[in-house]
């Protein structure tokens, strides 16, 4: 038998890599970077479609793109709706082209808060605990919240720049995300860990926040991306993503709905084993992070591609490499 | 009282292999192994596996207590990570179908008829032993009403809870904690605990085994074919009783037969063959009737759509965190999600899945198989008929039993079957 071409080489070493490993160094890079970046002079503007947090002011390589949002959404409505808010839509673009790239790859692979629980997790598992689930009922209502926090994160500046809320509450999402009293931990800054006293709108904002980040290291122990559930830069994502470059496509011809991609998703969406219809495959929970199709024994059913061009394709060979790696592994 | 006759010849016991039983499968093994031209040489291991077995009576040893399953839904991995042996009891013999007959309605189908008429005789074959536990997975009607019965026999049976609907998340949770009941069932009957190591170590001898059987089905994939699917048939009846490690190396060992056939250009059938997908009630040796009956007639099974062979061993199992919660749970969705037995109310996956084999296997024809009294596989007759009217693939229905008499009439239909793929090639050609 003849060599195999040289791309078709390629492709099986893809289909056929050690998956987790490889996400695992990935993400290590990326958190390093972007949380360490910032020592090294590195600068990727404000505009970041991940949580790549501004108040980690040393250490970014850059800023995710809620902060600037909400702060200029929060303008004096003067201010809002004059020509000046031009720059709200060029912001929106340059977010927009950054997370037309990797779609919500940027989730799974890049953003350190979601690095963060997945090394959670994995203590966890090292632990021999293991991880809950909702039932059916719980996720089909959790689900929407993040779509409400985002809803909330465009009206509550509004409402301040309108005069309807006070400033102590802006940037009413950064106060209460986890990212921005964990990330500078990392570079060893602890002042966000304070309850602000100026005022009762500042102590229920950043009472709130420190309540969020407790519940955000008790819940990514027990639960795997326990945070991204609620994520709102995940809604945002969603609304966006027709356009993106990186995509999750299903053959459900190929399917057998064995569900092995369901047991090894983090978000629990079923429909990724289910739904044998839908052909972009990604939904709203989604983070790109393709553990499903290095989960699918079936080969050619799940797919990552890049601009249409497949670029990590589910097999047989690589399931059966990758599983009974796992098999041996505790031997 | 004189006339009384004092010395009586004691009636001598014939050996099995001597018995009307053993005369059924060495007929059959014999029209396999020698009506056919140039049978892989690694097929010997299974050839001498079935004639031991089931023509000379050998017995079958095994390790630990012996769980016997009447399903392929048993998690299997469970009971061997238990230290204890799985061993299928479904039963293709037509002795134990007409003993079964006996105390069965007249229209239960045949597969159940004879594994109850081998579960009820005193010298069961294949000799295993007597199993330490009956596992029934409460699947088809029939099924479901063999546990009594069974019991009444003198096992002990324990039935094993299955929904008849698997789309919805209630039959998921459900079947989830009926396998980790069946989990505490065999702790109890082992009285050993499910650990980590165990657990993982048994689905990596099953991952082995599996593989194994996905690489025979891809050789299959080959036109003209490498290996005729009665052989194939052959292979994965010995997964119901054979040790996994002798029988997976055994597999292992006839795909580097197939692997030197394919680089030689080897072909197991003329290149028009027509090529069929088997589909429907399982054939379990002896009762390779259809099988044979294609294959005699100048076709060849590419591939099959059955629970003694493809459904059994085609879907693996994936796990994401290798503690022994994730892994129940991950095999209890193996054992349910991709199943596509008739029992359940709908069968959507069956249709995609037939209609996928038949464009991967390039195959020409569908040939379904519906024992009489099988009420699931004739109902479903109708909708899988449709969808392949549709996609316009020939499909050729066959009710049947494990009776021989209904064989001439059989093989002049088959024929006529696989005539109609030939002309039809030849047009589309």
């Amino acid at each position: 038998m003849s060599a195999k071409p040289m791309l078709q080489r390629l492709r099986d070493a893809a289909n056929e890599v050690d998956f987790n490993r490889f996400r695992f160094w990935f993400q290590l890079v990326a958190f390093v970077l972007f949380v360490y970046g910032g020592y090294l002079a590195i600068d990727l503007g404000s505009k970041l479609p991940f949580f790549s947090c501004g108040y980690n002011q040393e250490g970014r390589a850059g800023v995710c793109y809620l902060l600037p949002l909400q702060h200029q959404l929060g303008r004096n409505w003067a201010v809002l709706f004059s020509i000046a808010s031009l720059s709200i839509l060029t912001g929106f673009l340059g977010f927009a082209l950054w997370f037309i790239v990797l779609n919500k790859g940027w989730c799974g692979f890049v953003c350190p808060l979601g690095t963060l629980q997945d090394w959670i997790s994995a203590l966890r598992r090292r632990l021999g605990i293991r991880f809950s689930n909702y039932t059916h009922g719980q996720f089909a209502q959790l689900t929407k919240i993040k779509f409400v926090l985002l809803a909330l994160l465009i009206l509550i500046p509004l409402g301040v720049g309108g005069g309807f809320f006070s400033h102590d509450m802006s940037p009413p999402f950064c106060l209460i995300c986890p990212a921005r009293m964990i990330l500078p931990i990392f570079t060893g800054d602890l002042s966000q860990f304070t309850i602000d006293f100026s005022s009762k709108t500042a102590v229920v904002m950043t009472a709130l926040g420190i309540s969020v980040t407790a519940l955000f290291l008790v819940g990514s122990f027990v639960k795997k991306r326990f945070f991204c559930f609620f994520c709102p830069m995940s809604a945002l994502h969603y609304l966006i993503s027709k356009p993106a470059l990186l995509k999750l496509k299903k053959d459900g011809s190929k399917c057998t709905r064995c569900g092995d991609c369901y047991a090894v998703c983090d978000m629990e969406i079923k429909e990724i084993a289910d739904d044998v219809t839908t052909t972009n495959i990604m939904t709203d929970d989604c983070t790109l992070c393709l553990k499903c199709v290095a989960s699918c024994p079936e080969t050619g059913a799940l797919k990552a591609t890049f601009a249409g061009i497949p670029i990590f394709v589910s097999t047989e060979a690589g399931f059966i490499k990758r599983m009974n790696k796992g098999c041996q592994h505790g031997k | 009282m004189e006339n009384e006759i004092h010395q009586v010849i004691p009636i001598q016991p014939a050996p099995y292999s001597r018995s009307r039983q053993a005369g059924e499968a060495q007929t059959v093994l014999d029209h396999i192994v020698d009506d056919f031209q140039e049978n892989p040489a690694a097929m010997q291991y299974f050839y001498d596996l079935f004639r031991g077995v089931y023509c000379h009576g050998d017995e079958i040893p095994h390790s630990g207590k012996l769980v016997g399953t009447t399903c392929i839904q048993a998690p299997e991995e469970l009971i061997y990570a238990f230290g204890a042996t799985p061993v299928r009891l479904c039963n293709g013999s037509y002795h134990y179908d007409q003993r079964g007959a006996d105390f069965m309605p007249a229209k239960s189908c045949s597969l159940v008829k004879a594994t109850l008429g081998m579960l009820s005789s005193e010298n069961v074959i294949p000799k295993i032993g007597k199993p330490d536990l009956v596992v029934n997975p409460s699947t088809c009607d029939q099924k479901k009403k063999s546990s009594a019965m069974i019991e009444g026999m003198g096992y002990s049976v324990y039935d094993l809870e299955f929904p008849n609907v698997k789309e919805s998340e209630a039959s998921r949770v459900y079947w989830r904690r009926s396998v980790r009941e069946f989990a505490e069932q065999l702790r109890k009957l082992t009285g050993q605990r499910l650990t980590r190591a165990k657990l993982k170590a048994a689905m990596a001898m099953t991952g082995r085994a599996q593989a194994a059987f996905r690489t025979l089905h891809n050789f299959r994939r080959q036109t003209p074919s490498l290996i005729l699917g009665k052989d194939a048939f052959l292979v994965t009846n010995a997964y119901f009783f054979d040790d996994i490690e002798r029988w997976t190396a055994a597999v292992e060992k006839l795909n580097a037969e197939l692997a030197e056939r394919q680089a030689a250009g080897f072909r197991a059938v003329q290149s028009k063959a027509p090529r069929v997908v088997f589909t429907g009630s399982p054939p379990i040796f002896p009762n390779l009737k259809l099988p044979l009956l294609i294959e005699e007639a100048g076709g060849v099974v590419v591939a099959d759509e059955t629970c003694s062979a493809n459904r059994m061993l085609y879907d693996m199992t994936a796990v994401d965190e290798w503690l022994v919660g994730d892994m129940v749970d991950s095999l209890a969705d193996k054992y349910l999600k991709p199943c596509t037995c008739p029992i359940f109310t709908r069968n959507d996956d069956r249709k995609r899945r037939l209609l996928d084999l038949v464009d991967q296997f390039q195959a020409d024809g569908v040939i379904y198989q519906a024992f009489s009294g099988c009420q699931v596989y004739e109902m479903e007759y109708r909708s899988v008929a449709e969808e392949f009217n549709k996609a316009g693939i020939p499909l050729l229905y066959i009710e049947t039993d494990y009776s021989p008499d209904d064989q001439g009439q059989l093989s002049t239909r088959i024929e006529a079957f696989l005539e109609s793929l030939k002309n039809r090639k030849k047009r589309h050609a």
